[in-house]
């Protein structure tokens, strides 16, 4: 094991918290501080010590449209303040979401052949319908990691992994719907690499139709609904096809 | 700035998804943030989109903050840093100087961010004696704090502070990991 010496790892956290560890290095100690918990201790050490040098920076107001802009993209209330009754951006605005997301769906499929065959061909091969919800689960850089899918009455939920996802040995890789208005629930596990998938508790109907998000948790073993995420490493838009 | 277990309260009650306690978070800690944020990019327009992304991985990430690993300030300061440095590092402008005025919204309405802005270094000194470790820093060779406050404030590579500085990127890189050795003892120190 080459980060077993605390005194390499100390000096890498501290690169990293200072910035200046860039590039793909900054890449993989990421990956390192999820899956080696004395990389993670090192650099939440150096964010503590450092804590007093970001102190004495001056604060700078927000400009007064940020909250708004946040609270927007959280399904909050802001999106009714701004969005005046009966406007055209009350009916525009999710238009608009859905087109985003399908657009990137068809732009990651377009990429990725191989992700997705014509309809046509799944009807006539199976006598059943394509995927009516996908979900592409992106990095903290955007690049699309995971995609999940399900037809829209089915309850397996289909998973192709695109690069294989680091997780300490034992781990399970969790993944969660986050809905519009509520908590984020349990949906399957994940595997680490290739294809899979999973039976869901109800049709992705019942239980993706108020779904904006997924997203992916490091967790000790399959969590039961009702659990808390212990934050998530991949997050991205769940959209409905047709 | 609200007491730490005050913020640490706030971030429980943002985990099961209180939006009262999400926007009392935002309004206590968004300007130190935003400075932060704009120490490194030097660019309200990014410098506010960093800010956004962060509270909003905040909504989704807040049942993952350990209050016993961190504070909440140190907590929220690491996400916005980490994102601004990425920002910072794609590829996009970083020697902007221009900053986008508070409250006006013309074209003309910049100011270059050296005029009012402390120096790196003198914001290291000041996060010294607030920590009452100056005489500790002050034995740290000038150009090793230089290295420090270049990096940790505005966000410099290696490369960029051997430009700035004039030296040789070997020399740099040599003041850095001896001055970072330095001011993990004085920081130490300060607890």
């Amino acid at each position: 094991m080459i980060y077993d010496r605390p005194e390499l790892l100390d000096r890498l956290a501290a690169e990293y918290v200072f910035g200046t560890m860039i590039g793909p290095v900054r890449r993989r100690f990421e990956r390192l501080r999820l899956t080696l918990p004395s990389a993670e201790a090192a650099t939440v050490a150096w964010e503590a010590r450092t804590a007093g040098l970001a102190r004495a920076v001056p604060p700078v107001v927000p400009s007064p449209g940020l909250w708004n802009a946040i609270d927007w993209s959280t399904g909050g209330a802001g999106a009714q303040t701004i969005a005046k009754p009966g406007g055209w951006w009350s009916w525009f605005a999710p238009v608009a979401a859905l087109a985003f997301g399908v657009v990137a769906t068809l732009g990651i499929v377009r990429m990725l052949p191989s992700a997705a065959v014509p309809v046509d061909e799944i009807v006539q091969a199976r006598g059943t319908l394509p995927a009516s919800y996908v979900g592409i689960l992106t990095d903290a850089s955007g690049a699309a990691v995971a995609i999940a899918s399900s037809t829209r009455h089915g309850r397996t939920m289909s998973l192709k992994v695109l690069r294989p996802i680091e997780a300490p040995p034992g781990k399970v890789l969790q993944l969660w719907a986050l809905p519009k208005d509520g908590e984020p629930f349990p949906l399957g596990v994940v595997p680490r690499e290739g294809k899979g998938a999973f039976e869901m508790a109800d049709t992705s109907e019942r239980l993706l139709a108020s779904v904006p998000r997924l997203a992916m948790s490091i967790e000790d073993a399959p969590v039961r609904p009702g659990a808390t995420p212990d934050g998530f490493i991949l997050t991205g838009h769940c959209v409905k096809l047709w | 700035m609200a007491a730490p277990q005050e913020l640490a309260d706030l971030v429980a009650r943002v985990a099961l998804g209180d939006r009262q306690a999400f926007r009392r978070l935002y309004e206590a800690t968004a300007p130190s943030l935003l400075g932060v944020a704009l120490r490194l990019l030097r660019d309200r327009g990014r410098g506010e989109d960093v800010i956004q992304e962060a509270f909003v991985s905040v909504w989704h990430r807040a049942g993952g903050f350990r209050a016993s690993a961190s504070a909440p300030m140190t907590w929220l300061t690491a996400i916005v840093r980490n994102r601004a440095l990425d920002t910072l590092r794609s590829g996009a402008r970083h020697d902007a100087d221009l900053l986008v005025d508070d409250d006006d919204e013309d074209e003309d309405a910049t100011m270059e961010i050296e005029d009012d802005r402390p120096e790196p270094l003198g914001l290291l000194t000041q996060a010294a004696d607030a920590l009452a470790v100056r005489a500790c820093l002050e034995t740290i060779d000038g150009s090793q704090r230089q290295c420090l406050a270049l990096a940790y404030y505005h966000g410099l590579t290696h490369a960029e502070m051997a430009a700035h500085l004039g030296s040789p990127i070997g020399s740099v890189k040599m003041w850095l990991r001896r001055g970072l050795e330095k001011l993990r003892r004085c920081l130490e120190r300060a607890k």
